[in-house]
Parts: structure tokens; C-alpha cells; sequence
């Protein structure tokens, strides 16, 4: 079954129809996809930035990335699942556009990268791994950030891209 | 008073011209625009819910608000100067926007709202700083700025749709 198929059969669908015919549906999905954006880019940035020891510093690091990782999680799956609703509106728009699976590939890199500066630190405090090397921490955090920027920008690229 | 002329002038200048025709030009702006309202709304939503007794990873609210406002402010003014560049673009049709007046008009309450709570509550901080739940003043000041923040977010985002 080639690609071209599965979009025409998912734009078909009753379910993709009903999300393109109700007029508020996308602006509101959007809407909400911003609002979680936020709350991951918020969290990232905070956290980030005190991993990288420029934030906070007074305070417990895993204090800090106890606090924020939680949000961030919750965050992203907001983010899957509006964005999915998006996808199953306008497959044709999104599934064949580079820009799309260029950010996709992005989010994972960044939320891995994520995962694995914030796991030793979620642990329990006496069985938790050393944190690793101070400086590639700090230097994997600011490139989180940065990885986070460049997944909004091509967010908003996707709409323009074709 | 009419402003249509003034806004036709403001659009017929050299910089509203040159964002108007370059392909590129306006998806740069929106993306900075979103990494902007990322950062605003996130620092923000986090001060607002420690006011409304979540705990965030400091235990002061002021020393909190202290930590965050630096970023609220550069995200802010960064939103400023790249809104007010895309709308010079088109500045007679966002002028007619009913999304994009409604948004200026909450825009406008949100800071009011932080001026409120900053003449009044705010100057009593130190008596509820370390207080988990803050007095009932600060936590309708939390309230409301999470929900007029939403607000322009979601009207921000329908501007496109009218």
C-alpha cells in the first residue's frame, strides 16, 4: 500500500471530514498545541539552564528537574496527541511535507536528550548513578534549548513549506 | 479620526514592503513570535501557579518572581518588536481583525492585571512569601492571568482563521 493510499484514505475518513468541516476545531487544537508548547518550552528552559549552572544555582539540581520533568512529559503528550489531530485533518498537507518529519525527527532527539540528562537525576537519591561529566551536561543543555528552538521554528515552517 | 491612511502609510514603508513580499521574511518573525510567547507564557504560568499554591523550585515567591521576570521581559519585548513588524505588513487588514483588536484588548487587561497585583498584594509579599498558599488577592491575580494569557494565545492564533 503505497503512502499516497494511506493519505487519501485517512483524509476520506469520517473522522478527518468532521475535524475540517467544523470551522473551530483547528484554530482550537492549534491554540491548545501553543499552550503546551509553552509549558514544555517554560520547563525545558528552566531546567535546562540550571543544568547548565546558570539559573538557580542556590538551589538542589534535582530539586529543580524533579519539579519541571513532570510538566514537560505531561506537556509533550498534549503535544502528540493535538498534533495528531492536525495530522488527521490535513494528511495530505502534512505526511508528504519534509519540513513535518524533520521536526518529528527533532522532538525525538530532544526529548531523549532530555530523558538522559534528567533520569539519573529522578532516581532515588542512594541508588542514583554519578550525574556524568559536569561539562558535557552543561553543553547537552544548552543544546537541548537549541534543539527546542529549531523544532518551533520548523513547526511554523510547516505551514509555509510545499 | 480615520487611521486607515496612517496604517496605508505604515504598510507602504520600505521594512512593511520587503516582509510583506520575501517568502522567508514572515515565517522568521512568526517562529521568533511563538519562541517569545513560549518563553512569556511559560515564566508567567509558572509564577501564577505558585500564587495559586503550586510549588515551584523555589520555596520564596519573590525570590521566584525575581528569578523569572528577567526572562518574562526580554521574551516580552521580543514579542513586541516582531508582532509589531508583521503587522506593519498588513497593518489595514489586522486593523479589521476583530481576533487581533479582541487580542490587543486582552493584552491590555493581562497587563493590567499585573499592575493591580504589584500596587497592591505584591508590596505585602513578605508577609506570604514563604507561605505555600498565598492571601486569596494574589491567587485571583494568578487566576487571572493564567486565563487572560491563555486568551491572547488562543486569539492570537484566530487572527489567521478571520
Amino acid at each position: 500500500m503505497s503512502s499516497s493510499l494511506i493519505i487519501a484514505w485517512i483524509y476520506a475518513s469520517p473522522l478527518s471530514t468532521a475535524i475540517r468541516d467544523i470551522l473551530w476545531v483547528i484554530p482550537t487544537v492549534q491554540s491548545i498545541h501553543i499552550l503546551a508548547i509553552t509549558v514544555l518550552f517554560g520547563s525545558a528552559v528552566i531546567s535546562d539552564l540550571r543544568l547548565a549552572g546558570v539559573f538557580a544555582t542556590d538551589e538542589p539540581l534535582r530539586g529543580v528537574v524533579r519539579r519541571y520533568y513532570p510538566w514537560m512529559r505531561n506537556a509533550l503528550l498534549v503535544l502528540l496527541f493535538t498534533g495528531l489531530i492536525m495530522i488527521i485533518a490535513e494528511p495530505d498537507r502534512v505526511l508528504v511535507n519534509s519540513t513535518f518529519w524533520l521536526k518529528m525527527a527533532l522532538v525525538v532527539s530532544a526529548f531523549t536528550l532530555t530523558s538522559l540528562l534528567r533520569r539519573p537525576l529522578l532516581r532515588p537519591a542512594d541508588d542514583a548513578k554519578r550525574v556524568g561529566e559536569p561539562r558535557l551536561v552543561k553543553a547537552l543543555a544548552w543544546l537541548s534549548i537549541g534543539l527546542w528552538c529549531v523544532v518551533i521554528i520548523c513547526g511554523r515552517w510547516i505551514a509555509y513549506a510545499i | 479620526m480615520d487611521i486607515q491612511p496612517l496604517l496605508q502609510a505604515l504598510q507602504d514603508t520600505s521594512v512593511a514592503t520587503f516582509i510583506r513580499e520575501s517568502g522567508s521574511a514572515f515565517p522568521i518573525l512568526e517562529s521568533v513570535h511563538v519562541i517569545g510567547i513560549a518563553l512569556v507564557f511559560g515564566t508567567i504560568a509558572v509564577v501564577d501557579l505558585r500564587l495559586l499554591g503550586v510549588a515551584s523550585h523555589r520555596r520564596s515567591a519573590l525570590r521566584l518572581i525575581q528569578d523569572l521576570l528577567p526572562f518574562t521581559w526580554v521574551a516580552f519585548v521580543a514579542c513586541v518588536i516582531t508582532g509589531l513588524l508583521m503587522f506593519a505588513a498588513n497593518a489595514t487588514t489586522y486593523a479589521e481583525n476583530t481576533a487581533f483588536l479582541c487580542k490587543m484588548g486582552v493584552l491590555m487587561l493581562a497587563g493590567l492585571n499585573m499592575g493591580v497585583f504589584h500596587l497592591g498584594v505584591f508590596r505585602r509579599i513578605a508577609e506570604w512569601d514563604t507561605t505555600l498558599l498565598p492571601p486569596n488577592q494574589a491567587r485571583v491575580a494568578g487566576f487571572s492571568s493564567l486565563a487572560l494569557w491563555a486568551g491572547v494565545v488562543f486569539l492570537g492564533r484566530w487572527i489567521a482563521f478571520l
